[in-house]
């Protein structure tokens, strides 16, 4: 590698911005939490860990923390799945692939909050076409988005029907860019389509495998936007997640120190699930076989 | 004008790739640097190039010290073993890069183009992305285009090695009439066949595990290898060995055979030493009275292009003969081989030194067979 | 058997298809409606289930203060978008090639931990940095302007600028910049002569994420802008109230959305000629 006076001029400018946009946010935030900051007392007082002795205490952050694993866990593996069964539907020759592939990207291009309106009105239980198709099969009209197990599964469906194209996009391209070789190799073998994908393409799939599933599962811990527009948290608290909960709590209720203390420990449990995650997905895929 | 390496050693990430080399190169003059792969010469190219700096010891052209000058402000050519040219720009616009960035005017550099794609046969290619181009044209484009500068130092780093045999056959002769009329340059060109080197001609700087181990007239060090790694090093196959036992008047090999001790081997001290002899200097037919002879079984014969090794044994003798043709033997097959004594060489058993090399008058063939 | 297999196969990809058209069909049905059309239940087709109108497409191309104006938010975004993702392509492109070809030591930090970070700013949850960027925004005189949101965008982009370029670098052997070093460009002359112009695909594919991430985002778009620059998805979400005709609601998503579905078409090209695959591992 080459060694050049010049060289910082390259790398200083990208790395000084980022580091004066994202640091300063950091350190205040972190700062923040130990403050009673609130819309009656604006200003960095020191308030000492009480923000966290309270979070300890505050079920219903718990609860978003849990309701956001479940639902970045359950939405994140459909995707892998669906993503994956349709690019090994569009990988190979077929009539009207470009015609698949390109459909299959679309929804990952659309602003997820602007097709989450449109969910709402298909989701609606008396207008909407969903209800609508269901009492046509002779079924009970179901309460999208006004039960709280239902509103999840609702929140489910968008996540999926917006991010599948994602894992599609990741692992098709990584299916084009196999090696021919151990295919043929199989095929000589007389290997089935059943073995063949369990023996070959699953094994060399896993490393790319493990980066779109962590990909997936870092934008999921985000989910918030959704939440916002498809159910606002409800009914009651039933759909709220940890980003969502901490917006209600900083950015509508002005509890700057609170939330600041919720958002440092949301990241840092982030960090570690993530970091386990990735530790045991490698584990798991690499050692499968 | 002259390039001096004083002392110089490089280290990258804690591994010496070369140590203490002192070389001087003359303007005019033609170098090739010969050894085995990871023996140091790329590295001993980027050096020279600039592109690396020595971690030790002095570089100075014309007295000059010329290490902490950036590439760019060097003239210094260098071809790759890779084929590089600048995908984005077409034939032309590749050879005509070095002399825009010159800023030399436009007829200058229409001329000089014209001039070296006409050495180079490339003249038809010219509106061609180097993409659309085989390896041997995009070689020749490279080329075209470091010897379109003028640099003062044109390093070529194994420039034919990833090119197949017949383009390489076909290119060496070429290399040989265009730098041999060169009286402005260095020219340093790197390779790991001693028969290339012979080819080519020149000067030779034999380099081992990053140090020098002879330099000198590249025929010169071909009949006398300054010790056993270069004589080893500077044939292919590399020169076979077998322990020796000098006592009285007598050479006896590890293999039992006894030499007399005469003609350039004379002067052979008593005590062990190492005889040598060159594949191409080991025969099936018997061409000279005073021929020694050897029984041995063949271990593995392998044609290569128009030629055939066969890899012999018998007891501590483990040669290999060249054979002109294509030829096929049984394995296990006994096998009599001929040999003229006066083809040894002798080296020392201590520290490998030439002790004594086969007379140069009667291996005027010997140089061109390689 | 196999025949039941490729029936199988065209079924599932028929299904799918149809879930991903579902919102789009119906989203372009619903905008044709009047509130006759849109009470009386779900109906699909026109002029045999309900009486089509182009009011909720009209109202959008009234100008301000008579109807939805989408025209002012839509040139809001398209600025904010552009600006912010060719800053970051610039920034993030020079980092990478930085990354790629030189080597960095401060301490423990090496050129893999450099690119870590930048790679990771992604893990950040928006709202960890919502206040903070509000404050500094503020500060700074930014709050409710473009120049505030292109800012923070380029903390967003940057990292999949440098995520998908730095091995795009790495693909492009040294040996090309040394020739050009030896042809007598200096680094940034190399950079910008040789190298740039080699990486097309690459700058295409990372220009496509941050339009498709820059256009796409709403969290930061609505809480640091409230009048004087509103961004296209925070101009349609105020529109989802109770009282929102949904016909107009339609017809403004269907506008703000199609400019990327074209987008797709763009990455699967990409995607055949096999240059993603190098970018995403």
């Amino acid at each position: 590698m080459l060694n050049l006076r010049h060289k910082y001029v390259f790398l200083l400018p990208g790395l000084l911005v980022l580091l004066a946009i994202i640091l300063f946010p950091l350190l205040f935030t972190i700062r923040v939490s130990f403050s009673s900051w609130d819309v009656v007392m604006p200003g960095l007082d020191w308030f000492g860990g009480r923000n966290y002795t309270r979070m300890w205490a505050d079920g219903r952050f718990w609860e978003a923390m849990q309701r956001l694993v479940m639902v970045a866990v359950s939405s994140v593996a459909l995707q892998y799945v669906l993503g994956f069964s349709l690019a090994l539907l569009v990988w190979r020759n077929i009539r009207m692939k470009r015609f698949f592939r390109v459909l299959f990207l679309v929804p990952m291009m659309t602003t997820p909050v602007i097709m989450t309106v449109i969910w709402r009105t298909i989701f609606h239980e008396s207008l909407g076409p969903l209800n609508n198709f269901i009492e046509m099969l002779g079924l009970p009209a179901v309460p999208w988005l006004s039960t709280a197990s239902t509103a999840v599964i609702s929140l489910v469906i968008v996540e999926v029907w917006q991010w599948t194209p994602f894992m599609f996009l990741l692992l098709l391209a990584g299916l084009l860019s196999l090696p021919r070789e151990p295919f043929q190799a199989a095929a000589i073998d007389g290997a089935g389509p059943v073995r063949t994908f369990f023996n070959v393409t699953m094994p060399l799939m896993a490393p790319i495998s493990i980066g779109a599933l962590i990909i997936r599962l870092i934008e999921a811990s985000k989910i918030m936007e959704t939440v916002y527009v498809l159910t606002a948290g409800g009914p009651g608290t039933a759909t709220e997640t940890a980003s969502y909960y901490i917006y209600i709590r900083g950015l509508r209720e002005f509890q700057i120190g609170y939330a600041a203390a919720l958002s440092v420990t949301y990241l840092v449990l982030m960090i570690i699930a993530l970091t386990i995650i990735a530790k045991i997905l490698a584990r798991i895929m690499i050692l499968k076989d | 004008m002259s390039l001096i390496l004083e002392a110089v050693g490089s280290m990258a990430e804690d591994q010496m790739h070369l140590a203490d080399i002192n070389l001087t190169f003359e303007k005019g003059a033609f170098y090739v640097v010969l050894g085995a792969t990871l023996a140091g010469k790329t590295s001993l190219l980027r050096l020279l190039s600039g592109l690396d700096q020595p971690t030790s010891g002095a570089i100075t052209m014309d007295g000059r010290n010329i290490v902490e000058v950036p590439v760019w402000k060097r003239r210094v050519s260098m071809v790759y073993q890779q084929f590089i040219n600048y995908p984005h720009l077409d034939v032309r616009a590749n050879i005509a890069f070095p002399l825009q960035r010159a800023g030399l005017p436009g007829d200058e550099i229409d001329a000089r183009i014209n001039e070296v794609t006409a050495l180079l046969g490339i003249g038809e290619l010219l509106r061609r992305r180097p993409g659309e181009l085989s390896g041997g044209q995009q070689q020749r484009v490279a080329l075209a285009r470091s010897l379109v500068k003028n640099a003062d130092l044109l390093l070529l780093d194994e420039p034919l090695v990833n090119l197949d045999y017949k383009l390489r056959e076909q290119l060496r002769p070429e290399f040989r009439s265009l730098f041999g009329n060169n009286t402005s340059a260095i020219i340093v060109y790197s390779t790991t066949e001693p028969l290339e080197a012979l080819m080519l001609g020149g000067r030779i700087i034999i380099l081992d595990e990053g140090r020098v181990l002879q330099t000198g007239d590249v025929h010169e060090a071909f009949h006398n290898p300054a010790c056993e790694t270069v004589a080893r090093v500077f044939n292919d196959p590399p020169m076979n060995m077998i322990s020796a036992d000098v006592a009285g008047e007598r050479i006896i090999l590890g293999d039992g055979l006894v030499l007399p001790r005469s003609g350039h081997l004379a002067g052979l001290p008593p005590g062990p030493c190492r005889i040598g002899i060159r594949a191409n200097d080991l025969n099936l037919e018997q061409s000279a009275a005073d021929d020694m002879e050897l029984a041995a079984e063949v271990q593995l014969s392998e044609v290569n292009g128009s030629e055939t090794y066969i890899h012999i044994h018998h007891n501590e003798v483990s040669w290999v003969v060249r054979e002109d043709g294509v030829h096929s033997y049984a394995l296990g097959s006994g096998i009599r081989i001929r040999f003229n004594p006066g083809r040894l060489f002798a080296f020392s058993s201590a520290d490998g030194r030439l002790l004594a090399a086969p007379d140069n008058l009667v291996s005027g063939s010997a140089v061109m067979e390689g | 058997m196999f025949v039941l297999y490729r029936s199988l196969k065209y079924f599932v990809l028929l299904v799918w298809s149809a879930f991903v058209a579902l919102p789009f069909l119906w989203a372009l049905t619903t905008s044709f409606k009047t509130a006759n059309g849109v009470v009386s239940g779900a109906t699909y087709i026109p002029w045999l289930q309900y009486e089509p109108s182009l009011e909720g497409w009209k109202v959008l191309f009234r100008g301000e203060g008579k109807g939805i104006d989408i025209i002012t938010p839509y040139l809001n975004s398209l600025t904010v978008t552009l600006s912010a993702s060719f800053i970051s392509l610039l920034l993030g492109t020079l980092a990478a090639y930085g990354l790629s070809r030189f080597s960095w030591r401060a301490g423990p930090i090496r050129n893999a931990d450099i690119t870590f970070f930048f790679i990771s700013q992604r893990i950040m949850p928006p709202i960890v940095l919502s206040i903070p960027f509000f404050l500094m925004l503020r500060m700074l005189g930014l709050l409710d302007s473009r120049a505030g949101l292109v800012l923070v965008y380029i903390a967003l982009l940057m990292p999949i600028v440098v995520w998908v370029m730095v091995d795009f670098f790495n693909n492009i052997p040294r040996e090309l910049d040394e020739t050009a070093m030896l042809d007598g460009c200096g680094p940034l002359e190399t950079f910008w002569r040789v190298i740039l112009p080699n990486c097309k695909p690459g700058l295409v594919v990372a220009g496509l994420f941050c339009i498709v991430f820059g256009w796409n985002d709403f969290f930061f778009a609505f809480i640091l802008t409230f009048t004087e620059t509103q961004l296209l998805p925070v101009a349609i979400v105020s529109l989802n109230s109770s009282v929102t005709p949904w016909w107009s609601l339609s017809a403004s998503s269907l506008i703000a959305v199609v400019p990327l579905v074209i987008l797709a078409f763009v990455i699967e090209k990409y995607l055949s000629s096999g240059n993603l695959a190098g970018a995403i591992k």
